[in-house]
């Protein structure tokens, strides 16, 4: 594995809300080299976009609060600087790009006016050069006729357009991690090829890591070299992206990729997991998906540790523990 | 749409088509020029009573279109004039109060906790007390002049654009464009001043507009209580009072300045009706 840049040890975030204390991110750990591409898959609701938040230190308190864990980027412990030396980081040294590209933008300003500001907030350059820098990423993120759209505004653009507007003011002061929440479920299909394709392409010539939130395992399979499967605010599986894909060694693993409709395939429904996740406020005591789980036996009453396995993978099932991997 | 249409551009535009809108804005221009221009538009003296007896109370007549008043001074003369005190008075009594409203409700909701719950008791505060009485008691207090009215009349308005400005902010910070610009390193007042308030713009400016009218009519009321701004200087309100003894015999002299208010609250009430429609920021979200 490359070096390490970031690390996230026993994370744990929670919310406190009038029915309970919900454990939203719940003891995650995992790692992400330079310029690796790490996916972070998982249902909704399952704590991935909070734990983005949380490396960014981004969480609403109240109600939300990171109540124990390590954030440690390039050797420091993001969590334990203080608030004016962590918005240095923010944009400067790890960039996010959300979800929704239409509501990220600010509708009152030009979309290059807030690439200029995204550049002028870390960097000291004049008014002419950072407006100069700005169409260059506009024409880095292959918007067409860069200077006339520097001065559109957001609902003057089409949802691609917008998210590549996002990916360009997240990459303008050339960050070494982008954290991807889900940069192209808003998108129509087709248009989701393009950005990841996209966002592969500048990551290899910027050299960046990316830590790649998504529930969609098909471009996890595309742009990931390791996937981390989140299961109930909880890390159940790591594995490089083609021994998950080939040997899924968690048996929700094993159910998000049997869900997938595959090429040549026909069935009349496709294979589903039973059930819901679990309220983060209850947490079922032992193994949280055992009541999902097709393959549940005695031993899952009780929690199982992350087994680490051959191959640098890990799992969070007694299955590993009985059968080896 | 395509092109470089923004915000402001559009809402022009269907400015523009509403008549009642543009018949308010050219009003209350009008009134500004009317006001620029006083010495240009009338031959005569605002203020100097050295006339003839026989001048007082004149009716309307070609050389005093609007009459003359107990001292003989022409009452059109006066209301351009006193066009100059109503503008500039409500102009910086409203500009205070904004600054004073938007500062504090976006501090108040974009802080949210300990903050927010202090300031909006005291908003809550200061509303509850009578607007008029607090006036009368500082008119008594300390000398009159057209800054204390101003001061006056802008520190006990702000109150409700506080309110309404921290609840377009409290709907604004949840806003995923809010968390990409903290995501981006952007600091709080950066965010406050940038990103929050320019959102917030457009109904600041109507409902200061709307309130221009309201502060008219107040300043209009400290003057027919004589406590506006200190005679000779012209105001409406003083001018409505004056003519109040007399206005079985000389009705012009209270009617007209009357009129006046009517007008201008009139034409600044259908602007801002008028800018309310053009620009309400819920159609571009």
């Amino acid at each position: 594995m490359a070096e390490e840049l970031l690390k996230v040890d026993s994370l744990k975030t929670v919310f406190r809300t009038e029915d309970g204390t919900a454990r939203a991110v719940d003891g995650v750990s995992f790692t992400v080299g330079r310029g690796e591409t790490v996916g972070l898959v998982g249902e909704s609701g399952c704590g991935k976009s909070v734990t983005a938040l949380s490396i960014m230190r981004l969480i609403t308190d109240p109600p939300g609060r990171i109540e124990s864990g390590s954030v440690i980027f390039e050797g420091r412990d993001l969590l334990s600087i203080s608030e004016k030396e962590m918005r240095k980081v923010r944009g400067n040294d790890i960039s996010i790009v959300f979800q929704e590209p239409l509501s990220s933008l600010n509708p009152v300003f030009t979309c290059g006016e807030q690439i200029r500001e995204a550049i002028a907030l870390h960097q000291k350059l004049g008014r002419g050069e950072s407006k100069k820098k700005a169409i260059e990423m506009l024409r880095l993120v292959r918007i067409p006729d860069p200077e006339k759209r520097y001065g559109s505004y957001p609902h003057q653009m089409s949802g691609g357009m917008r998210q590549r507007v996002m990916i360009a003011m997240a990459l303008s002061c050339q960050p070494k991690l982008l954290i991807a929440d889900e940069p192209s479920t808003a998108l129509d299909v087709s248009v989701q090829a393009q950005i990841i394709e996209l966002l592969a392409e500048l990551r290899d010539s910027m050299d960046m890591a990316i830590l790649l939130i998504t529930h969609d395992l098909a471009v996890v399979a595309q742009m990931a070299d390791r996937v981390v499967v989140m299961y109930a605010g909880a890390v159940v599986e790591e594995s490089p992206v083609r021994d998950l894909f080939a040997s899924p060694a968690h048996p929700y693993t094993k159910g998000l990729i049997d869900s997938l409709p595959k090429l040549g395939q026909y069935l009349d429904r496709l294979p589903m997991i039973p059930g819901t996740v679990p309220d983060p406020i209850d947490l079922p005591p032992g193994c949280r998906f055992s009541d999902r789980c097709p393959r549940r036996f005695e031993k899952c009453a009780a929690e199982p540790p992350l087994f680490d396995l051959a191959g640098g993978r890990r799992a969070r099932c007694w299955l590993r523990e009985r059968e080896g991997l | 749409m395509r092109g470089g249409r923004s915000i402001w551009s559009a809402g022009w535009s269907r400015f523009r088509r509403n008549r009642l809108a543009m018949a308010g804005a050219v009003t209350v221009l009008i009134l500004y020029l009317a006001a620029v221009f006083a010495p240009m538009l009338t031959p005569y003296d605002p203020v100097s009573h050295g006339r003839l007896p026989e001048m007082r109370h004149q009716p309307p007549s070609r050389e005093h279109l609007l009459g003359t008043d107990k001292f003989g001074r022409d009452v059109l003369t006066r209301i351009v004039y006193g066009a100059r005190v109503s503008l500039t008075v409500s102009f910086l009594a409203v500009a205070l109060s904004v600054v004073l409203g938007s500062v504090t409700g976006a501090v108040a909701g974009y802080s949210g906790g300990v903050v927010d719950a202090a300031l909006m008791r005291i908003v809550d505060a200061l509303m509850s007390i009578p607007r008029l009485f607090l006036m009368l008691t500082c008119i008594a207090l300390f000398s009159r002049s057209m800054l204390l009215v101003i001061v006056l009349l802008g520190a006990t308005g702000w109150m409700g654009t506080a309110r309404l400005v921290r609840g377009q902010i409290l709907s604004l910070r949840s806003r995923e464009f809010v968390s990409a610009a903290e995501a981006l390193g952007a600091g709080g007042g950066r965010i406050v001043l940038r990103h929050l308030i320019p959102n917030t713009i457009t109904v600041i400016i109507v409902s200061a507009t709307l309130k221009i009218g309201l502060i008219i009519l107040v300043e209009a009321s400290l003057g027919f209580l004589g406590l506006g701004v200190p005679p000779p200087t012209p105001s409406w309100g003083m001018m409505v009072y004056e003519g109040r003894e007399v206005l079985l015999d000389a009705w012009w002299v209270s009617t007209f300045p009357g009129l006046a208010i009517i007008v201008t609250v009139v034409g600044y009430n259908l602007l801002g009706d008028g800018l309310r429609d053009s620009f309400d920021p819920i159609q571009f979200t």
